[in-house]
């Protein structure tokens, strides 16, 4: 139990100190440039995009979806920036030299976004139900809350997998943006996944946002739990298991790099 | 004036090195580029579109790669020096700010006109999607006007970028609005009128326009309107860099707190 409250609180410190000392949008100008601009004017270039390919009746499919992938930005950006600016500011070395539980410093570097992600979405439903009239009277508001929460969870899970590649890698918010975006043609964010070739459908259903986003459409639509918890249990899955399979990666790397001294070498 | 243009030069060279070694380049030419065209194409060709619609998804993607860099490299340069220590000797320097900038501003144009490759060819191979009824003289002359366009943007912005530390961060934020307010993806035409008077002040709507019209047959052809339209607004953004210019001369002179801003 005792060991338990200890980890807690090491949870809790590191959690703390990743937000003051490596959430990079911790000031007005950075928080309106890439949490609300970005969020209203990707929203405004995908719907107008739909409204231009497809007509003003489907606006709402390209709104919904693009506001929901919203979490993206910080559950792959925000994690993958934590890693790639322990190393920028030299900190990289302490953490990993630092005796605390991996386990649970891996996972405080999460927190923070995850709660991001979810405000950023609300900043892009919010913008959704004003500027594109989005109706929630007949939608599932407690399920699409739900939602919400686990699409941030499981993108915060990818991008843990991709931060740990920041151990040795210098650029790695390279990668955030390549994800990012990446995540916005496989994901039936814009369009079916049906549409896109077979083997890029395994590909999609194998990557967080796909289901929940779906199951974040139907409740909007005024579905049940009962009938997207499938959708939502595998959502789940496939975050946990990125999550997890960056863990591994993570001390994989950190083996390595400790083995050889190479925590500043990439 | 020799020596400015050796100035220039140089900074050309040295922005081009830089730039073929960095992985941001590629990101932002060929990755960037490639993924918003898969995004075009894809919503573009959604069964009963219009098949001149997929014209926005070959050239679309290319655009917003072009001015990617363009925009980017200009303003990134300048943050790159700040980060990397080397602004205050910029400033230094006898060689006025405006010539270094010119260097790499035309190195950003040159790396950035790669952007159309790689989508065209993905157009091409992965849609089979070409350009029905290109125009080839007026499509060059477009590009042409476009180019002018995003060099004085570039050159007028970035003096910003050198004062406040945040206005790269916003223009950052507010890339994908460009992409919306120039037309790079869709016809201005179907935003609403306000947001139609504001993209008619950006200089590049009209030579995207241009661009979009010498590829297709339909719609109007008015492309000496829209050419004198980019050129007469690009010349009024020079006219305000050059204040800006001089504005940014004398704050970071007085204040000597260029990399703290």
């Amino acid at each position: 139990m005792k060991r338990l409250v200890l980890e807690g609180q090491v949870f809790v410190r590191s959690t703390y100190l990743q937000y003051v000392a490596l959430f990079q949008w911790a000031n007005p100008q950075g928080y309106v440039a890439y949490k609300v601009l970005l969020p209203v004017t990707q929203i405004l270039f995908f719907v107008e995009l739909g409204v231009y390919a497809t007509g003003r009746q489907n606006a709402l499919y390209f709104a919904l979806g693009n506001a929901l992938q919203l979490t993206a930005n910080a559950g792959i950006f925000g994690v993958i920036a934590t890693v790639a600016n322990e190393r920028q500011y030299g900190t990289l070395p302490i953490l990993l030299a630092s005796p605390a539980n991996r386990l649970v410093t891996f996972l405080s570097r999460a927190f923070v976004n995850v709660i991001d992600g979810i405000a950023t979405v609300v900043i892009g439903l919010a913008v959704v139900v004003v500027i594109f009239g989005l109706n929630l009277q007949h939608a599932n508001l407690l399920l699409l809350a739900l939602c919400v929460v686990v699409i941030s969870l499981t993108t915060a899970g990818l991008g843990l997998m991709f931060g740990s590649i920041g151990l040795v890698m210098r650029d790695a918010i390279i990668i955030a943006n390549i994800v990012y975006y990446l995540l916005l043609i496989v994901c039936g964010i814009n369009f079916p996944v049906s549409r896109l070739p077979g083997a890029v459908q395994v590909l999609s259903f194998a990557l967080p946002l796909t289901r929940g986003v779906q199951a974040a459409r139907d409740a909007a639509a005024g579905a049940s739990l009962g009938q997207v918890g499938g959708l939502l249990a595998g959502e789940l899955l496939v975050g946990l298991s990125w999550a997890l399979a960056g863990y591994l990666l993570f001390r994989l790397l950190e083996n390595w790099a400790r083995r050889g001294g190479l925590q500043e070498a990439y | 004036m020799r020596s400015l243009a050796r100035a220039a030069l140089s900074a050309f060279r040295v922005s081009m090195r830089l730039r073929v070694i960095s992985p941001w380049a590629y990101l932002n030419w060929l990755v960037f580029p490639v993924l918003f065209a898969a995004v075009g194409l894809y919503v573009l060709s959604t069964p009963g579109a219009a098949s001149s619609h997929v014209v926005y998804g070959v050239l679309g993607g290319g655009l917003i790669g072009y001015w990617s860099v363009a925009y980017l490299d200009g303003g990134n340069g300048i943050q790159d020096e700040r980060w990397n220590g080397t602004l205050e000797q910029i400033f230094a320097t006898p060689t006025p700010l405006w010539v270094i900038l010119l260097g790499k501003i035309c190195g950003g144009l040159l790396f950035g006109l790669l952007a159309f490759l790689p989508t065209a060819a993905f157009a091409y191979f992965g849609f089979h999607a070409v350009l029905p009824a290109l125009d080839a003289g007026r499509f060059v002359i477009s590009l042409g006007v476009l180019t002018l366009s995003f060099f004085c943007i570039a050159l007028t912005l970035t003096p910003l970028f050198a004062l406040w530390r945040w206005a790269f961060s916003m223009l950052n934020g507010f890339e994908l609005g460009v992409y919306v307010l120039c037309g790079f993806m869709f016809p201005v035409a179907i935003l609403a009128p306000w947001a139609q008077g504001v993209a008619g002040v950006l200089g590049p709507t009209w030579a995207v326009r241009a661009l979009y019209a010498s590829t297709l047959s339909e719609g109007p052809h008015d492309y000496a309107s829209w050419w004198l339209a980019t050129i007469g607004l690009s010349l009024a953004y020079l006219a305000g860099a050059y204040f800006l210019y001089s504005l940014v001369e004398r704050r970071a002179r007085m204040s000597g707190q260029l990399a703290m801003v």
